[in-house]
């Protein structure tokens, strides 16, 4: 519930909205972009960040909370665990139950492999079910996939990798009928039409989606379909460190059964990597969007293994978290309330930036209304702009947002605040890993029979994803690591399974005077604080 | 939500501890020392993770919620329920029909429903759970895919249901049949897919690929944007 | 003038030929039947024990979702459906006990103010079935129909209220307001052997094949009925499970919300008829 201070202030912005109504704020120009990332986009933010001391990325500058973790210790003792003791014996063993993870073992499985799929939480616990606002390809008439390969290039800012980008918009139609023919209800017209809309930095409306639960959607008709196919799945025992032989392929992984704390060894003939992005990690003690279980292990165990990592550096925070109620600080207004017409405001109730800018640019023109110019509306945990939901049911007709945007009214509604008559308070959210794990078209890593999809991969989205890109990447890369490393297994001969890479890594760190935390987390500890 | 108290007494499982007024469930029991294995997922009311069960002093009424969507109130007494066993039919979607006699087929305990109305009451989404076992039961399988579609198959109605029905498994299998074999395809899709697979755009493709920085930009700042 | 209207599983399913007839012979007559926004199934058997509450609640919450409409009435015309309905309702107003048990595990408090209705009651009260008379456009001269109740509607008669138990006349009232002669039927408030189709065919073979061969030894040429049960039992029951092979005794059976309709002049298709029905009926009269 809004407080009087609060209810006041929104009467300016309902003052100005029928005027607003009329007017769009012009676009940034590409230089006017390239000053406001630089002057306000936390990634530029001076001591946010500090050279990394090891691993193939050693002295590239990563923020604190990432470095922190490359220079942390294995959670196992390296020559103490028996890699004899064999619980689990795969052809394809896939790491991370989100929607990466589960269309890579449904195409793994396609291709006769035997999966295994291991995930820290329940199968479907993940940022993939959190996705909101929808899933792009380029599968209208007006649209075709060179425009989509150049909305992805532009929002990356050119630093995308052009096989990836490329493997992404072609396969992007083919994807949305590979889940259309799964029996996803995407949200379309009486004659089957898709309903799309635009997203931050598209060109065409090309955004796919199911109300606001695409993502939940997706994960769960993944899921269903994975457990119709039977295979098998473990949950709660994330891997804590990979498996090679003594070839120096990968091959397997050691799980840890987070209820009995038991070490379990998978071996694996391949091995997918679909652990996710790192928002937990709160870089620049931000709150974030990202699910519980957010916390880079992906990145930690792969970096040991030898794989390289790209553009890590490039956070991507989503404008319009949650500012206000403080229950709820931090998670996801999703931009399809702006896709949908909203506005966003300042106190005196006057745009500052166009709506459908790329979301770095956008959280940048918010920093800078709330930090230089003052502008912003003070709420417990700092300040926040307004996004003027309202808006939508103007234009789009009464009843609106609780129809398109059900999980969102009911988010609000919950802390007796209606967004369908008024206003609500944002600011931006520590949202999405840009970079990870460098791959290449076929999913595959520098470390032989190592696959990397979804947000733990690195490359894709160059520096900067767009909505909706995320959810495709997760399912063209799924499923290209999937068909990809349950062929690449047919082939694959093992050797004698060894940690050596991680007990070299060890003694590495010992040798710099790093090491005194443990990694992967696993999972966040909030105990005795208010946080996340 | 004037607050006049700092902080509220809450029982976890029957444990005291004094938390903070207006925070939720889950952040609360945080607060209190615990840290989640189960019963966390997203923290955003998506997952269906951390359904938790509660009682407030003097009502008789059996509560529930999503401990990351609900706000702690004292006196209340808690636990979580973060697994529920419940059966799952495994089907091949594809060669099923979308009828009344497929959903009996895998689910024949929805003509159990009582009609007690308990699975609509807990729900923590407020969906019709009742209704849309209704409408399964009368075979209306669209009803039974838009009525149940914001299930975050939380698990909390089958965990009360007498008949023991699994509403949530009724509620996908209805909607992947809907999905599937009802609602109608999209056509333009089909035919992207066809032109893709013929290699239509693959030498823009290529030439995109080939650009320099600089050209590409050039491109980006002068492409048209669709009103 | 709109009126609510619970359809009932069956009718949504098996028996939409009952649902569309019913609807567009009332429509005809002026009296629109508006469904329920959201309704589950009745429960399709009254409980046998006076205090299995469980058994009666979801008919309870029928009826008192209808009574948030405020129109007072509530329309059925599955027999099953009525039956139960009828009887929960009679529970809400009549015993104390019930009323309050079933309270506990309403959402609305619900006190039985809602009046259940079969269609048939509805045009008797709300046409009348001289007015009708007047309003049939194809009069089913000649045509001899044997009205068949079956057990649910009628009894127990206190509860029900449907007329006289065992013989009851209102459909037969209806059948000759649209010009046709009713004919006297012994076993038209008989049991047509109901669910036990599901257990015993053979016995309800039989008990289906006494229903036929009574009414037509009174010369029907029809048989109408209400419900989707009896219809079922008497149609394809003799020919099938009882293995006797084709009856002499096999008549025509349809709803009587059929008759009504084509009586009024409805095309076949919004009846849900097939036109081998409008066949015999005609050779029947001829
Ligand atoms: C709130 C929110 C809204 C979003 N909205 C959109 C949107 O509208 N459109 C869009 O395109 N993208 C969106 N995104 C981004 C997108 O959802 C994610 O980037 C994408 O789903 C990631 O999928 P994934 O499979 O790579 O990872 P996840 O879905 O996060 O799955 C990773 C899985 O790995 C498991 N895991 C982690 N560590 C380990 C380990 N050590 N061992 C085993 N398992 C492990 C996790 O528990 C989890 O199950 C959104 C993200 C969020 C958080
Ligand atoms: S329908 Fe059941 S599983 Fe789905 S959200 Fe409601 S209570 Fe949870
Ligand atoms: S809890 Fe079970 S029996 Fe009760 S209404 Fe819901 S589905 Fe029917
Ligand atoms: S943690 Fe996912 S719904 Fe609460």
């Amino acid at each position: 519930m809004y407080t009087p201070e609060m209810l006041r202030l929104i009467e300016v912005v309902e003052q100005t909205r029928e005027k607003r109504l009329q007017e769009t704020f012009p676009r940034l120009t590409a230089e006017e972009k390239t000053n406001l990332l630089r002057s306000y986009h936390p990634d530029y933010m001076e001591g946010a960040m500090r050279p990394l001391k090891i691993g193939p990325n050693a002295g590239e500058k990563l923020p604190h909370a990432y470095v922190d973790l490359f220079e942390s210790r294995s959670m196992i003792d390296a020559d103490g665990l028996s890699l004899d003791d064999i619980a689990y014996d795969v052809d394809v063993l896939v790491i991370g139950g989100g929607g990466a993870g589960t269309a890579a073992a449904l195409l793994a499985a396609e291709e006769g492999a035997d999966v295994l799929l291991v995930t820290k939480l329940r199968h479907g616990d993940a940022n993939t079910m959190m996705a909101e606002g929808g899933i792009q390809a380029a599968d209208k008439e007006n649209d075709s996939p060179a425009l989509h390969y150049l909305d992805a290039m532009g929002g990356g800012g050119f630093y995308n990798i052009p096989e990836l980008v490329r493997a992404l918009v072609n396969d992007a139609p083919l994807c949305i009928q590979w889940l259309e023919s799964l029996g996803c209800m995407f949200s379309k017209y009486p004659d089957g039409t898709m309903n799309t809309i635009h997203g931050g930095g598209t060109s065409r409306k090309r955004m796919h989606f199911a109300h606001d639960y695409t993502g939940a959607e997706i994960m769960r008709t993944l899921r269903d379909e994975a457990r119709n196919r039977g295979i098998k799945v473990v949950e709660f025992s994330p891997a804590v460190e990979l498996i090679k032989d003594e070839r120096g392929q990968c091959a397997g992984a050691v799980l840890y059964n987070l209820e009995t704390e038991q070490f379990l060894v998978a071996r694996a003939k391949t091995v997918i990597i679909a652990t996710g992005g790192s928002g937990r990690l709160h870089i620049n003690d931000s709150p974030t969007t990202n699910h519980y279980g957010a916390t880079a292990d992906g990145l930690v165990i792969a970096y040991r293994a030898g794989a390289k990592l790209i553009y890590l550096d490039a956070t991507q925070f989503h404008p319009t978290g949650v500012a206000f109620p403080e229950q709820i600080v931090g998670q996801l207004v999703t931009e399809k309330v702006r896709g949908l017409g909203a506005q966003l405001v300042n106190i005196d109730g006057e745009q500052f930036i166009y709506p459908l800018e790329t979301r770095d640019a956008v959280s940048s023109a918010i920093i800078r209304e709330c930090r230089e110019r003052q502008k912003g509306i003070p709420v417990p945990s700092g300040y926040g702009v307004w996004l003027d939901s309202p808006m939508i049911e103007i234009i789009h007709g009464k009843g609106t947002i609780e129809k398109e945007l059900p999980a969102m009214f009911r988010q609000y509604i919950r802390f007796g605040i209606n967004m369908a008559e008024q206003p609500i308070l944002v600011y931006p959210t520590l949202h999405y890993q840009n970079g990870g794990i460098l791959i290449n078209e076929f999913a595959e890593t520098q470390v032989p029979n190592l696959y990397v999809a979804g947000e733990a991969s690195g490359g894709v989205h160059g520096r900067n994803r767009l909505m909706g890109n995320s959810l495709l990447d997760i399912i063209v890369f799924g499923r290209r690591a999937g068909k990809n490393a349950a062929q690449k297994a047919k082939t694959v001969q093992l050797g004698k399974l060894t940690l050596e890479h991680v007990r070299r890594y060890n003694e590495e760190l010992a040798k710099q005077g790093l090491g005194q935390r443990v990694a992967p987390i696993l999972l966040p500890d909030y105990r005795g604080k208010i946080s996340g | 939500m004037t607050a006049e108290k700092k902080t509220v007494s809450i029982y976890v499982m029957g444990k005291q501890s004094e938390v903070p007024y207006g925070v939720t469930i889950m952040k609360a029991m945080e607060y209190a020392g615990y840290r989640f294995i189960r019963g966390c997922g997203c923290r955003g009311g998506f997952c269906g993770a951390c359904g938790t069960v509660y009682r407030k002093p003097g009502n008789f009424r059996l509560k529930v919620g999503l401990a990351c969507a609900t706000m702690v109130e004292d006196g209340m007494h808690l636990t979580q329920i973060p697994f529920y066993p419940a059966n799952k039919a495994v089907y091949n979607l594809e060669a099923l029909e979308p009828t009344l006699g497929t959903l009996l087929k895998y689910y024949p305990e929805i003509t159990r429903c009582l009609g007690c109305n308990q699975c609509t009451r807990i729900c923590p989404q407020e969906l019709p759970v009742m209704n849309y076992i209704a409408t399964a039961q009368r075979g209306d399988i669209e009803a039974t895919a838009h009525q149940s579609f914001d299930c975050i198959m939380c698990g909390l109605c089958a965990s009360r249901c007498p008949a023991e029905i699994v509403q949530y498994n009724v509620g996908i299998l209805a909607r992947r049949l809907y999905g599937r074999h009802i609602a109608p395809r999209a056509k333009h899709l089909a035919e992207r897919v066809d032109e893709i697979r013929a290699g239509k755009f693959d030498a823009e493709l290529d030439r995109l690929m080939q650009m320099s920085k600089e050209e590409l930009q050039k491109l980006y700042n002068a492409r048209d944007i669709e009103q | 003038m709109s009126i609510p209207y619970f359809p009932g599983c069956t009718l949504h399913v098996k028996a939409k030929d009952l649902d569309d007839s019913t609807r567009a012979a009332l429509a005809a007559l002026g009296l629109e039947l508006t469904e329920l926004p959201e309704w589950t199934c009745c429960g399709a058997v009254f409980p046998l024990a006076q205090d299995n509450y469980m058994g009666m609640v979801a008919a309870a919450r029928i009826l008192a979702n209808a009574a948030k409409l405020g129109d007072g009435r509530l329309v059925t015309v599955c027999s099953f459906c009525y039956h139960v309905l009828k009887r929960v309702n009679f529970a809400f107003r009549n015993r104390t006990e019930a009323r309050n048990k079933l309270n506990e595990y309403l959402e609305e408090h619900y006190n039985g103010e809602v009046t259940l209705l079969h269609p048939l009651e509805l045009i008797r009260d709300d046409v009348g079935f001289d007015v009708l008379q007047d309003r049939v456009y194809r009069r089913l001269k000649g045509l001899k129909v044997a009205c068949y109740y079956g057990c649910t509607l009628s009894r127990p008669a206190e509860e029900m209220g449907f007329g006289e138990p065992e013989n009851p006349t209102i459909m037969e009232e209806l059948v000759a307001a649209l010009g046709a002669e009713p004919v006297g039927f012994s076993w038209k408030t008989k049991c047509c052997g109901s669910y036990q189709v599901l257990n015993n065919a053979a016995l309800a073979a039989d008990r289906a094949q006494a229903v036929l061969e009574a009414a037509s030894r009174q010369g029907a040429h029809v048989i109408i009925t209400s419900c989707p049960l009896c219809r079922y039992n008497l149609e394809r029951l003799p020919v099938g499970a009882a293995g006797k092979g084709e009856s002499e005794a096999r008549l025509p059976v349809l709803y009587f919300t059929q008759l009504l309709g084509i009586a009024l002049q409805l095309p076949a298709t919004t009846l849900g008829l097939d036109s081998h029905y409008l066949d015999a009926l005609k050779e029947a009269r001829a």
